[in-house]
């Protein structure tokens, strides 16, 4: 068991890598009452391409990773839920574009619900008639999607931008799709991303590190994994253009939903440089399009852009764009005049004191940030996942400099890389 | 679970309630400003927060007045509006780090007490009454927020279920209120009834963080002041409803799923000796899921992903939601009733019971990691006049029997069921 001291953070980070290869974290938070567990694998909907060392190459169907991750909680017994439940548990998971997480939250059975959940993931349990069962009600949440304007436009801009790499596809795919999926295709996939190897485990709560480690070391021990060969995922080529400028879907609104973004060229970083990248692009985008800024106030006075109004930076070494919009009953007039006021900043370059005080605010979201044990997992699994390290954050937040805003500023903005996507009524 | 540990006193008009604790990187701050739901006054009443977050007295740009709070290292500051039993209640949120992880020149919580009194009392004005710019955007905004509501279907139906069910009570009203009375506001009448609001508001200001009640009241004093209003409480107006024939709903919009939702009605409320009955016949019901509707309407059936239940009780009210296939309506409708049926007979499994008990048991103890969490129970104590704490609540949920709950689903009585469908099929 290893220990890091953050001094500034006051929070101490205890860690161990299993012989099997699975990662484990602690973070002990004595004052609060809940734990909080996440088990997670490196594993989401854009691994639908691969090659295990010493396997073949596999291609599968569209929103298995989520498929895979409904059918975790069958057991030969019945439902896991049952369990954490009479364990006085709250259990639940998700699968985003490249992790699939299982978590419980509890304040008592610790040791207890903490076994169950890395058991039940471990213990694969697939039939063709609980395969089959379950179609039935992913395609109920596809059709919940498929009435939400806001998934409808999010997911537009990223089809508009890309083509061939698999960021494009829905994480749940398709009804057509799911119906294609089998017993044996969830082995296939569980057997090549589940090994412990893929996977981190992290608890963070009231509890004691060595009680934690002596729980999953011996949990892990009693199960035999072989060892496994190298995941290598495979992305076609990925043209650095937009595939489409524009794109519109139809669906019962108020008024237009307008969401559009920039695509960044293909740049593989990963590890402290892809957060350095990702922090200093969010700093950047806030600066120019914050509730704060000038730009925000003139767009809302002019009645274009409403409380919806909002940014966000997607990025893994294959990809990363971004996400700017909202509701607005003009799109073509938002667009034409977020032109004109970007390319004022763009001439001009952001202020110092503007630039200070950006950081200032990011600085203190990322503590409060802190207060919650569910963010503090979620996000040190995702740097963890790609190479970074969530607690060395707040030393980049205070390093970057004004400079390197106005230089990615620069990079980020490229008209050319531009798409929208629209949600408008029938 | 420490006994919620707040500790209560009042100044400048107001009920203060403070948690001293070490436990969080923050401060936490809430005032909750209630008035009884009221045609007359709703639109108004839910207007006015916009109007206030666009600028105060110091800071009388909105590009002045966020940029203040990004200076205090992105301070958090939101409101929202909603409804409790039949009262509407304005809650202003505050939260600010302890200035122990940063070099701040300024105290962070004094100067968060000094930003949320000027927002509140000193408003910028003009003439003596608000400025009409904001006035006039703030009242689209909001205009925009109410016909928003139907793009999340989800939410559409549940709002549209309530409003079917209560459409004789001032409960029927949306906590934003109505868009017809928008245009009628003015600047001056919006300042006016502003005024009002204040004077005749219910206001409990709470903090949770690393202070002393003595340093809070002095902050509330220095920044809230001048008011000398009478400190009140709230008053419980329910009467029990009861229910002569179920009505349904159905309303036909573009939409890919059915939305089925219901409505119920109880007699059971918040500050009721019953209420840990009430929660566990929720439980066992449809807020887990174990529970009995994700269990049988997704699980065993493969009707819908979501399939669930709400208990309200402030309002006394339980609501059903779920979303499936038009076509397997009927399917859905005896499915759920079936399962209020077998509540009502007793057919509750021990392992029912106990599953149900800890979910309980483990929602009421993880309020205590949560600021916000801590500050919500204890205004749940305050509007119902209730004084029971979780520990109460826990012991009394502990000791619930089957029995028990078959008396609460006696007094469950379905009254509307809503249902939202696609056009033209």
């Amino acid at each position: 068991m290893e220990q890091i001291h953050y001094d500034k953070l006051q929070e101490t980070l205890y860690y161990e890598v299993m012989d099997n290869g699975l990662k484990v974290y602690v973070l002990p938070k004595p004052a609060f009452k809940k734990t909080y567990a996440t088990f997670a694998t490196k594993y989401g909907s854009v691994d639908n391409h691969f090659k295990v060392a010493g396997g073949d190459e596999t291609t599968v169907p569209d929103g298995i990773a989520h498929f895979l991750e409904h059918k975790m909680f069958e057991e030969p017994e019945g439902d896991i839920f049952a369990t954490f439940a009479s364990n006085g548990a709250s259990a639940n998971a998700f699968t985003s574009f490249d992790q699939t997480v299982y978590l419980f939250s509890a304040t008592e059975n610790i040791e207890t619900n903490l076994s169950t959940l890395v058991d039940f993931v471990q213990r694969p349990y697939f039939t063709d008639e609980n395969v089959e069962k379950e179609k039935g009600i992913i395609g109920q949440e596809i059709n919940m999607y498929a009435d939400n304007p806001d998934w409808r436009v999010y997911f537009g801009l990223i089809e508009a931008m890309y083509s061939k790499h698999p960021v494009h596809i829905d994480i749940a795919g398709t009804i057509e799709s799911i119906a294609t999926i089998t017993k044996e295709t969830l082995y296939t996939c569980y057997n090549s991303f589940y090994h412990p190897s893929n996977m981190l485990l992290f608890v963070v709560g009231g509890v004691e590190p060595e009680k934690v480690f002596e729980l999953v070391r011996s949990n892990q021990a009693a199960k035999s994994y072989d060892k496994q060969g190298e995941i290598t995922r495979i992305f076609a080529e990925e043209p650095v253009q937009v595939s489409q400028k524009h794109k519109e879907s139809r669906l019962a609104v108020s008024m237009p939903k307008c969401l559009f973004g920039f695509k960044e060229k293909q740049d593989g970083l990963s590890g402290a440089a892809a957060v350095r990248r990702d922090l200093t692009t969010k700093l950047m985008l806030d600066l120019l399009l914050g509730s704060s800024t000038a730009l925000y106030q003139k767009l809302y006075d002019e009645e274009l852009i409403s409380d919806s109004f909002g940014h966000e930076f997607n990025s893994s070494p294959q990809y990363a764009f971004s996400a700017i919009g909202g509701d607005t009953k003009d799109p073509d007039l938002l667009l034409k005049r977020i032109k004109e006021e970007i390319n004022a900043v763009l001439a001009s370059g952001f202020a110092e004191k503007d630039f200070e005080r950006a950081r200032k605010k990011k600085i203190g979201g990322y503590l409060r940030m802190l207060n919650s044990p569910e963010s503090i997992a979620h996000e040190f699994t995702r740097y963890q996942f790609r190479g970074g390290d969530l607690f060395e954050v707040l030393p980049v937040y205070e390093s970057i400099t004004l400079d390197e805003v106005n230089a990615r500023l620069r990079a980020h903005v490229d008209w050319e890389q531009l798409s929208v996507s629209l949600v408008v009524s029938p | 679970m420490t006994n919620n540990g707040f500790q209560h006193g009042n100044a400048a008009g107001m009920r203060i309630h403070v948690l001293p604790t070490k436990a969080f990187k923050t401060f936490a701050i809430s005032l909750y400003a209630g008035v009884p739901l009221d045609e007359s006054t709703v639109t108004s009443t839910a207007l006015a927060p916009f109007v206030l977050r666009r600028g105060t007295a110091t800071y009388p740009e909105t590009t002045q007045f966020r940029e203040r709070l990004e200076e205090l290292y992105g301070a958090g500051f939101g409101f929202d509006i909603y409804k409790r039993g039949d009262y509407q209640i304005v809650q202003f949120r505050m939260d600010t780090i302890n200035d122990s992880f940063v070099q701040s020149k300024e105290s962070l919580l004094g100067e968060s007490f000094a930003f949320l009194g000027e927002v509140l009392t000193r408003p910028l004005l003009e003439d003596g009454s608000f400025r009409a710019s904001y006035v006039a955007t703030e009242r689209e905004t909001v205009r925009k927020k109410l016909e928003a509501i139907v793009n999340d279907k989800m939410r559409y139906a549940a709002e549209r279920c309530i409003e079917e069910m209560c459409r004789q009570e001032p409960y029927r009203l949306h906590p934003l209120g109505q868009r017809s009375d928008l245009d009628g506001i003015t600047p001056a009448s919006l300042y006016e009834s502003y005024s009002a609001w204040l004077d005749g508001a219910i206001l409990d200001l709470y903090v949770v963080g690393d202070t002393t009640p003595e340093e809070v009241e002095k902050l509330v004093l220095r920044h809230f002041g001048r008011s000398h209003k009478q400190v009140e409480a709230y008053a419980s107006n329910f009467k029990p409803v009861t229910v002569s024939e179920v009505r349904t709903v159905e309303e036909k919009l573009d939409v890919n799923q059915g939305k089925l939702n219901m409505g119920l009605r109880t007699s059971i409320t918040y500050s009721d000796d019953k209420y840990a009955s009430a929660l566990m016949y929720n439980g066992i019901l449809g807020g887990y899921p174990h529970s009995k509707l994700f269990v049988n309407v997704r699980e065993k059936e493969s009707l819908a992903y979501y399939a669930s239940s709400r208990y309200d009780g402030h309002k006394g009210i339980g609501t059903i939601q779920s979303g499936i296939e038009t076509q397997n309506y009927d399917k859905a409708v005896d499915i759920i009733r079936k399962q209020l049926e077998e509540l009502k007979a007793g057919n509750i499994s021990d392992l029912e019971l106990n599953q149900t008990k800890a979910m309980i048991r483990n929602l009421l103890s993880e309020i205590q990691d949560s600021a916000f969490e801590l500050i919500s129970f204890d205004f749940n104590r305050q509007l119902s006049g209730k004084d029971r704490s979780a520990q109460e609540l826990l012991a009394q949920v502990d000791s619930t029997g089957a029995e028990d709950v078959k008396a609460a689903a006696g007094t469950f009585q379905l009254d509307t069921i809503y249902f939202l469908t696609g056009k033209g099929e």
